[in-house]
């Protein structure tokens, strides 16, 4: 999450929000994002229906896996980065350019 | 059977039994390496309606008010409190 703080104004210049999501509590995750800085919102998705709706539960840790989706103005997915890519965002910040750039 | 032919046989078991775990190995590695996400590039986001703490009060945020709008990232985490 940290890593998309640090990419968050140029993913705001190319006209896009972000949002966090786990299974965790509103309220664990705002301790977290003040804990990190995240000043996005780290939504709650407390029973998991979201997260099982987008095919990113894990059974193993009953938590989500780590994915991030980049959802253009259409609602279709443009992007999406795994587990260990999905760490670093710049993918997702290059397709946002592209989305951007795309739509003017 | 002549006891060098049941030697030979013995060995052959032995050598055997200890390839087997790891002939069996790549075909474990196979079955636990996570499989990619249903949902594709292409694929439309499937809505959603969550809260989240302010410091004030709960938030709602759904992916359908930022239709035609903005783009969104929606990256999922795995607990509070852990790195990456």
């Amino acid at each position: 999450m940290k890593n998309f703080q640090h990419s968050l104004q140029s993913l705001e210049a190319a006209d896009t929000q972000v949002v966090g999501v786990s299974m965790d509590s509103p309220f664990a995750n705002k301790a977290f994002a003040d804990q990190i800085g995240v000043t996005f919102p780290l939504l709650s998705d407390w029973g998991g229906e979201v997260t099982r709706k987008y095919g990113v539960y894990v059974d193993q840790y009953k938590a989500a896996r780590r994915v991030s989706f980049l959802i253009g103005k259409d609602g279709k997915i443009e992007e999406e980065q795994v587990d260990k890519d999905a760490i670093d965002p710049t993918k997702i910040v290059l397709a946002c350019d592209r989305l951007a750039h795309k739509k003017q | 059977m002549s006891k060098r032919k049941t030697m030979a046989a013995a060995a052959w078991l032995l050598l055997w039994a200890l390839a087997a775990p790891f002939a069996a190995q790549p075909a474990l590695a196979q079955q636990n390496k996570p499989a990619p996400p249903k949902l594709k590039v292409g694929d439309m986001a499937p809505d959603f309606d969550l809260q989240y703490f302010d410091g004030t009060g709960l938030k709602k945020v759904s992916l359908s008010q930022y239709r035609g709008k903005k783009s969104v990232v929606l990256a999922f985490f795995v607990f509070a409190f852990t790195a990456g």
